[in-house]
Order: structure tokens, then C-alpha cells, then sequence
């Protein structure tokens, strides 16, 4: 370099950025000369052992499926578990290279398997055939699928069989909405480049909410195998790091008890405690089967979750939207009683019909229920009633509190696609109401829909004293070596002002309902206090007769003194919500204050 | 070749042209064809060495369009020419085609260019002219804090692709720039600090897959499915070339495409194993050869703004061929670097013999 200098330049005359210059120089070719070095150690003297390893070329890496976190309830019971499973694996590298020899090889596989030729020939071609990486065709084999495949194993070149965990759930259906499903990554996945070809994915529910905490961190080995592909050694290996383990609020006794009350019944059920938002419980039926969803499934079996009727990828929870019924006569009279439009004492005779211009509204009841003042007519479901009261509060003061009490606003619960439900908005005050409008949302029917997490979220301020909470899912996330890395203190996100006589009346009436000749008889528990109010939403079409009947709704909270839990039920075309949800309703809350009945009845 | 398109120029730029480092080009290119002609790469099929063949040629009109030039004015016009490139870099990011997730091309019609190759260029040429702008004379606090800007906003752009190799490339060269501008050290040694200090807090913000990138970044084993593998294949690649190398029909760990990345950034762990390591020190010594003119250029050179266009331009190849050998050789993490004049791909051909265009630009004007 110095000499290149001297002969072009200006001996004598080298500046300071000269000097420089050169140091620059001379760092960069000594740079070259330890890339030089290095080159002289890996072809000169450890060229032989590199030539030899590049003889038999046989490296095989085998990814080691890190175990997802588990979710507990919140008792620390898990919800779902993992447990080992079979999986069939191409890899293409190893395949044949000539197509005929490659399709015995599938041609084979598939035979011995029952696996569709053209599926295994279609997952084959979607990845470059010099790919090294296993290419996963079908999870969950049976013990004797394995022994096939291991029999056959000399002329099956480039099929091996993996193990990897898989979820285990409860039951076939367990809390299916809640917690989702876990499968391979789908294109969208794979377009945004976080995820692996054949990585396993939540797809739905909290195991996709949480993905990124339940995602382990996934190992591999590298092995050398011959040419008959058996393990000759283990070069190198790297420990596959499990996933966070996730504390939910749900409670799995409650979770079960309501499964197996709603069993054979369409619809859906929130369990919530009404003094911090938590969901103790969540379902909705028909569910699909989650552990047939895990993994790969086949086409045949997903075809029929997507085009059934009852349509059980729905969550009814949040994405379902249902006029209230009688329900929402709590809403109303809490509106009337508040503004003074309505006072307890307010009496009013019913005789089953009620004129407005040329209709007629007729009660649920043949031939009315006589006179009834609001306790009552809370009681009873007086429809009447609150036809008069409804009329005299004014639709617009209806629609906000409605809207207070968080109706067509979201409930804020962490779950992707929940639906706001709808109440007729407040803007249209200024303009006429339709008085017929006005009419029909009095018993909670018409224009107004509610989804049954925002029932919940309803029932828990009524039992709470006005304070709207955002359902809870998650209570902490915690990973092993780190202690908690994520958790969740819960939210309050409405509130609403009633003065305490107020409450005072509804509380009284709700409790009516169950316990004093009211609608919801059905629900009652000897020893436990219970309040609770029944709801019968009328299809919109009655036409539709041949469907079946109403959605039968049953909102409840217990104990009535310090409420514990809140319970809704809704049942799609069960009848009435009286005959049909409050017993189911009896049967969860059954099971979730078991000791304290057991301990009345002893002492009964 | 040169000289129809010279013609009316002063005499004298014809007597300054480097063939030396001209010849050294050809040779290298000469090694890439050869190459890349014995490779069967996929799906492409055999017509690599075609392609990067009419890239030769495109780069060559590019070389001679840019050392016709005098470089004055093309640092006079770098802001212009630096705004561009962002542009370019941005319409990456509205409406490039994502290639295993990372977004780094535009397709035009058959072909696909990839912006930040380009940049490369644009960016040595905004450096230069910042650090030798009035408002940063003299050379100090306040020249850095204008460089600074000049390489952190490509560096976001480029790194959101993401593409760290070449986001990470603009640091070197931005400061071997400072260096030669003649800025104190201990300064620079001031930033590093200042810089490392802020490491942590980056850290920070990041997401929890973004710091395994980074870590799988600083340590391949961590993900032993990708990267590590690659590194492991070269290095059998390389080591089972020996002293004289297989030749081109015995090389098998490339023919057998146990290499992946082959005719692009592991490029040189074919060359290796064909031709040994006779072949490569023939290889590394026409790029020594390349990169000596390079800085002889920069220290001839009469006035700053020439000093630094030669700098930078010979820094930023020394930067990609030290990296690129070093990663495929197993002594640095495999960071997305092509081997300049070697590796298949375009719009690095392209830049890189529009940066030795600078270099032929500033010699042939040494004496003006």
C-alpha cells in the first residue's frame, strides 16, 4: 500500500487524511488476511474432515415441538393439557427424485394409512423439494399407524414418524369457544411472516389471544443418519423451551356444571361475579369438537363444522344478537322509577290487552293478571304494564339508560368479533318516537338486541349497585423462569347512578321473580336466595312458527345480600324463558353453592 | 468501449482512467459467470448467468454514465439523488413483493429491483456532501450531528423490510467517512458509548419475537432449523474443497444443493469448493487488488470531496465483501449481505459498478 502511495502520490507531502487513509488500508487487508487464515483452517487443515463429511451427506434435522403454556381455571385445575402424539412427516429432501419412485412412495404411505393419494401428492408439491425441514401430513396417529409405518420403514424413504404434544381437553366439546384451537399456521399466518410452514397456531379463543405467550420456543436435533435413514449419531441438539402458563378466571366445576345443564339445548350461558367482572363460566352450544380441530384435519370434517346449521363455529356469547325480552323491562323500570315517571305505588289493572290507536298489544297471559302494582308487575312480567309505564317514560329516556347500562356499547371483553347489539339511538329524540316503537321496547322486543355477555354485564350492575365490568378472562400470564409476565387487575368501564331506593324495589322484585309467585318460580333454591328475571324474545317473523318457538332467556344473581355470581341462560327457540332457562339456570347454581344448600338442608 | 463515449473530454481524463481496477472487475465477473454458469439452481432454471450477464452489461453503461460525470455534481445533486432513494425505499414498503416475509422488491414487469441496493449509492453520495456542506466546516461535534440523520432514517426504512444486513452497512461507512473527514476520534469513541449506553433501551420496546430475531441474529445455534444450518453446510462446502478444489463436476455439496442461498449471498461457498483454497486466494486478492486503488484513489485525490467519494464507495464494498466472506466463512452471523460483482442479483450488480464509477470519476479528475 505505502508503495502504491509513494509512486503515485506526493512523497513528502502526506497530509493527516493521508495517514489516515493508509491506517484504513492496512486495517482492511488485515482483515483479509485472517478471512485468509480462516479459509487455510477450514480447507487446508480440516479439509479432510469437511471432504469426508461432505461424502455422506446425511445431516437430518428433527424440530422438537416445544409443549404450548397451559390454561388453569382459577383454582389452578388446567382447562386443557398436552400430551404426546404421533405425527406423520415428509421430509422432501429425502424423497425419491424420480416422480415414479417419489408416488410408490406415497402410493404406499397412503394405502398403509388410508390417507387420500392426491392429499399427500398436494402437501408434497407445496414445498421445494430440496427443503430439509419435515413436512407434517397427518397428526394424532394411533400406535398401530406407527407400527405400519416403522414395519414398512426401508422402502418408505423420506417418510418418518415424529412425536410432538398435543392439547388434551376435558371433553371433546370443553368450553370450545373460550378456549379456541390450536392448528398450522394458515397462509394469511404464513403471508405475515411471524410464523413457520407447519407451525402450530391458536387459531380462536384464548389460545390465540395468548398465542404469543403460549408459543414455546421449539428445539431441534441434528442427527446424521445413513443412507437406510437410521440415526447413526446426534451432532448436536438444542432443548425445546415450553410455553407460559396462563390463569384464567374461569372456573372449571362451574364451566362443566353449566355444560352439562344446557346439554342437547342450542344457545348460550355466562357465568360472571358481578364484584370484579370475572367470567366464571362461558359457553355456547352447539359447540364444535375442538380436539378434532387440533392439528391437521381433514377436509371432509371441516366441511361439515362450516356448513352446519346450527352453526357451531358461532360464539353466541358475544356474536349473537337477540331481542331481550322481558328482561329488559328491569331497564325500564329503572328508567321511570328514576325519573319519577313510574313510583312504586303506580297501579294499573290488566285485563291481558292493551289498545294503542287501532293495535292491540295482548299479554303473555290469557286474561291479564289483575291489578298490579311495579313490584309486581316486575314479579309477574306484566306486560300491560309496562306498555302504560313505557308510554308515560318516553322511548328516547328508555333508549339512554339502555345505553347506560351498556347496551349496544361493547363489554371490552378481550375476544376478536364481538357484536354491539343495538338500541334505537338517541339522536332520533328531537323527532317523533313512534309510540308503537316505544311500546314494543318496553318489553324488551322490536328494535332493541342485546348479545348475553352484555345481559351479564347488565345483571352483574344491577346486583353490584351500578358498576359495569369489563369481563375478565385472564388473570396473570407467568412463565417459569420469569414469574408473571403479563396480568390483568380487571376494569370497571360503565357506571350508573340510581338513587338506593331504586335499587332497593329491583332488588326486591328480581327476588320476587324466583321467590314470590313470579315468573321464575323454576329457579328457586331452597336455602339459597335468588333473584333473577325471566325473558321470552319473540321471533321477529312468527311465520317462522315452523323453526320452533322463542329464545328463552333467564338472567339471575345469588345470593340476593351480597351477590356472589351472576347467571344468564339463553336457550334459541326453547319456549318460555320461565319453563326453560330458569331451571337450567337452578341446576348451575346448583353446583356452584353445593355446600351452602347441603348445609341448610342438614340443618332443615 | 470507453473512449466513443468520451469523446470531446479533456485528454487527460482518458490518461487517468484505472485500468488496473478496471481489470480487476472484469476478472471478478469473469468468476461469477463461471460460477454461477455450473449452478442449477432450482426453479429459475440455467438462466442465471444469462441474467446476471445483461445485469454486467446494464452495470458497465451505469459505470461509464457515472465516471463521465464529474463527481462534484453529483455530490452538488446528492440531496435530490438521496430524497429518491427514500422514496424508493418507502414505495418498498406501500407496494413491494414480500419474498419469505420480508419485503425488499419492487417488480417491474419481469424483473424485480430491489431499492436498497441502489440506495447504497445515493446514501455514500448525502453522506459526502453533508459532512462537506458550509454549516458543517469545521469538522466536529456538529458535523456528526448531522450525519447522524443522514444514516438513522434509511437505517428505519431498511431495517422495517427487513433487511438488518444492509440497514447495519450504512454504519461503518458513515464513519469510516467521518474518519477520513478527519474528525477527532475521540468523539466517535463518545458515540459508540452513547450508542451502546442506548442499546438496553431499544430492548425495551422491542417484542418478544423481535428479540429472538436479534438473538437468533447474534447467535445462529439458537435456531437451529434455519440460519445454523446454512452455516454448517457452507462451511462443509468450503472445507471439502481443499487446496486445489473438486472442480466444477465433482462439487457436489452445491450440485447436490445442500446449499441454500447457493447463487446468492453463499456464492462464495461454491467458488470454494470448486476451486479450493488456491482459487480463493485468487479470488480475495483481485478484490485486495480492487480495494487498495480504492483508498490510493481516496488519498490522491486533491481535494475533500473527491477524497471522500472514493472513500466511501471503496468503504462500502470492503464493508460487504469482509462481511459476506466472514458470515459464509463462519466467523460472523449470516446477515443477509450479497459478495459484490459475485453474487447473483441485479440491482447489486448494478450499485456496485456505479460505485466503482465514483472511484473512475475521481481518479480521472485527480489532476483537474
Amino acid at each position: 500500500m505505502n508503495r502504491i502511495h509513494l509512486r503515485r502520490g506526493l512523497p513528502g507531502r502526506r497530509d493527516a487524511g493521508q495517514r489516515r487513509i493508509t491506517v484504513m488500508a492496512a486495517a482492511v487487508t488485515a482483515a483479509f488476511l485472517v478471512l485468509i487464515g480462516q479459509l487455510w483452517y477450514l480447507q487446508v487443515l480440516e479439509g479432510g474432515r469437511f471432504l469426508d463429511a461432505s461424502d455422506k451427506n446425511r445431516l437430518r434435522i428433527r424440530p422438537i415441538a416445544a409443549p404450548r403454556g397451559i390454561l388453569f381455571d382459577r383454582n389452578g385445575v388446567p382447562l386443557v393439557d398436552n400430551r404426546p402424539a404421533f405425527t406423520l412427516s415428509l421430509i422432501p429432501r429425502e424423497l425419491p427424485r424420480e416422480a415414479a419412485a417419489r408416488d410408490a412412495v406415497l402410493g404406499r404411505v397412503a394405502a398403509l394409512l388410508r390417507i387420500p393419494f392426491q392429499e399427500l401428492q398436494d402437501a408434497a408439491a407445496r414445498v421445494p423439494p430440496d427443503s430439509f425441514l419435515p413436512l407434517r401430513v397427518r397428526r394424532g396417529l394411533t400406535l398401530e399407524d406407527v407400527a405400519k409405518v416403522e414395519e414398512w420403514k426401508l422402502e418408505l424413504a423420506g417418510v418418518i414418524t415424529e412425536v410432538e404434544p398435543q392439547r388434551v381437553y376435558p371433553t371433546s366439546r370443553f368450553a370450545a369457544h373460550l378456549l379456541g384451537y390450536v392448528r398450522e399456521a394458515n397462509d394469511d399466518q404464513l403471508r405475515q411472516g411471524r410464523y413457520r410452514r407447519g407451525e402450530m397456531v391458536g387459531q380462536n379463543g384464548l389460545e390465540r389471544l395468548l398465542d404469543e405467550y403460549l408459543r414455546g420456543k421449539d428445539g431441534g436435533e441434528r442427527i446424521e443418519v445413513d443412507a437406510m435413514g437410521r440415526t447413526v449419531r446426534m451432532v448436536q441438539q438444542s432443548e425445546p423451551h415450553s410455553g407460559a402458563h396462563v390463569v384464567t378466571t374461569v372456573d372449571r366445576r362451574i364451566q362443566e356444571a353449566a355444560e352439562r345443564a344446557m346439554e342437547g339445548h342450542a344457545g348460550a350461558v355466562v357465568v360472571m361475579d358481578p364484584r370484579s367482572g370475572d367470567v366464571l363460566a362461558m359457553l355456547s352450544t352447539p359447540a364444535y369438537e375442538i380436539d378434532r380441530f387440533t392439528g391437521t384435519i381433514d377436509r371432509a370434517a371441516w366441511q361439515r363444522v362450516v356448513q352446519d346449521p346450527n352453526f357451531p363455529l358461532l360464539n353466541r356469547v358475544i356474536q349473537s344478537q337477540y331481542a331481550p325480552g322481558s328482561i329488559f323491562k328491569i331497564v325500564v323500570a329503572a328508567a321511570g322509577l328514576q325519573e319519577g315517571t313510574l313510583t312504586p305505588g303506580d297501579r294499573v289493572s290488566c285485563n291481558g290487552e292493551f289498545r294503542l290507536g287501532t293495535s292491540t298489544f295482548k299479554d303473555w297471559k290469557e286474561g291479564g293478571h289483575g291489578v298490579v302494582d311495579t313490584y309486581h308487575a316486575i314479579a309477574q312480567s306484566c306486560n300491560i304494564f309496562f306498555y302504560q309505564a313505557g308510554l308515560k317514560i318516553g322511548g328516547p329516556t328508555i333508549a339512554r339508560y339502555a345505553q347506560a347500562f351498556g347496551f349496544s356499547r361493547p363489554t371490552g371483553i378481550e375476544l376478536p368479533g364481538e357484536r354491539l347489539g343495538l338500541v334505537p339511538s338517541g339522536r332520533r329524540e328531537r323527532r317523533a318516537w313512534p309510540l308503537g316503537e316505544t311500546v314494543n321496547m318496553s318489553i324488551g322486543q322490536g328494535a332493541v338486541l342485546v348479545t348475553p355477555m352484555q345481559v351479564a354485564r347488565f345483571m352483574g350492575a344491577v346486583a353490584n349497585g351500578g358498576v359495569l365490568w369489563r369481563p375478565r378472562l385472564v388473570q396473570r400470564v407467568e412463565r417459569p423462569e420469569q414469574g408473571v409476565v403479563y396480568s390483568d387487575a380487571g376494569q370497571v368501564n360503565g357506571h350508573v347512578e340510581l338513587s338506593p331506593f331504586v335499587w332497593e324495589l329491583l332488588r326486591r322484585s328480581l327476588w320476587a321473580v324466583v321467590n314470590d309467585g313470579g315468573t321464575g318460580a323454576e329457579a328457586r333454591i331452597p336455602g339459597l336466595e335468588i333473584a333473577g328475571k325471566t325473558g321470552t324474545a319473540q321471533m321477529i317473523a312468527k311465520s317462522k312458527a315452523s323453526l320452533g318457538q322463542d329464545h328463552a332467556w333467564f338472567a339471575a344473581f345469588a345470593p340476593v345480600k351480597d351477590p356472589e355470581v351472576v347467571v344468564v341462560v339463553l336457550v334459541e327457540r326453547g319456549g318460555k324463558g320461565g319453563q326453560i332457562a330458569a331451571p337450567i339456570a337452578r341446576r348451575i347454581l346448583q353446583a356452584i353453592f353445593f355446600e351452602k344448600i347441603a348445609a341448610v338442608e342438614v340443618r332443615g | 468501449m470507453t473512449a466513443k463515449l468520451m469523446v470531446g473530454f479533456d485528454r487527460r481524463l482518458l490518461q487517468n482512467v484505472d485500468w488496473a481496477l478496471l481489470s480487476a472487475t472484469f476478472l471478478l465477473f469473469a468468476m461469477s459467470m463461471l460460477t454461477l454458469a455450473n449452478l442449477h439452481v432450482g426453479r429459475a432454471g440455467g438462466g442465471v448467468a444469462w441474467r446476471q450477464a445483461a445485469w454486467f452489461c446494464v452495470g458497465l453503461v451505469a459505470l461509464l454514465a457515472v465516471a463521465s460525470l464529474d463527481y462534484r455534481r453529483l455530490v452538488r445533486a446528492a440531496p435530490a439523488v438521496y430524497l429518491l432513494g427514500l422514496a424508493g425505499l418507502a414505495l418498498v414498503w406501500a407496494l413491494g413483493r414480500s419474498v419469505s416475509g420480508a419485503r425488499r422488491w419492487i417488480v417491474l414487469g419481469p424483473m424485480s429491483i430491489q431499492p436498497s441496493e441502489i440506495f447504497k449509492v445515493c446514501f455514500v453520495l448525502m453522506a459526502v456532501w453533508v459532512i462537506t456542506s458550509r454549516w458543517a466546516q469545521p469538522v466536529g461535534g456538529s458535523t456528526l450531528f448531522m450525519a447522524l440523520p443522514v444514516a438513522a432514517v434509511p437505517f428505519v426504512l431498511i431495517i422495517k423490510q427487513p433487511d438488518l444486513g444492509t440497514a447495519l452497512l450504512l454504519f461503518p461507512v458513515m464513519v469510516v467517512l467521518l474518519v477520513g473527514a478527519g474528525l477527532r476520534l475521540r468523539l466517535l469513541g463518545a458515540l459508540a458509548a452513547a450508542g451502546l449506553a442506548a442499546l438496553p433501551l431499544a430492548w425495551l420496546v422491542l417484542k418478544d419475537y423481535q428479540r429472538e430475531r436479534i438473538l437468533v441474529f447474534l447467535d445462529p445455534f439458537r435456531d437451529p432449523l434455519g440460519t445454523a444450518y446454512n452455516v454448517i453446510q457452507a462451511k462443509i462446502a468450503i472445507g471439502s474443497g481443499q487446496l486445489l478444489g473438486k472442480g466444477v463436476a465433482g462439487a457436489t455439496q452445491s450440485r447436490l444443493a445442500f446449499l441454500p442461498e447457493r447463487h446468492t449471498d453463499f456464492i462464495f461457498a461454491v467458488f470454494a469448493e470448486t476451486w479450493g483454497f488456491v482459487g480463493c486466494i485468487a479470488l480475495l486478492m483481485c478484490y485486495v487488488l480492487l480495494l487498495l486503488r480504492g483508498f490510493d484513489i481516496a488519498a490522491s485525490a486533491r481535494e475533500p470531496v473527491g477524497r471522500l467519494v472514493a472513500l466511501g464507495a471503496t468503504s462500502l464494498l470492503a464493508a460487504q465483501v469482509l462481511i459476506n466472506v466472514g458470515m459464509v466463512t463462519g466467523l460472523l452471523p449470516v446477515v443477509g449481505i450479497p459478495l459484490p460483482l459475485m453474487s447473483y442479483g441485479g440491482s447489486s450488480m448494478v450499485a456496485s459498478l456505479m460505485g466503482l464509477g465514483l472511484l473512475l470519476s475521481v481518479r480521472m479528475r485527480q489532476f483537474q
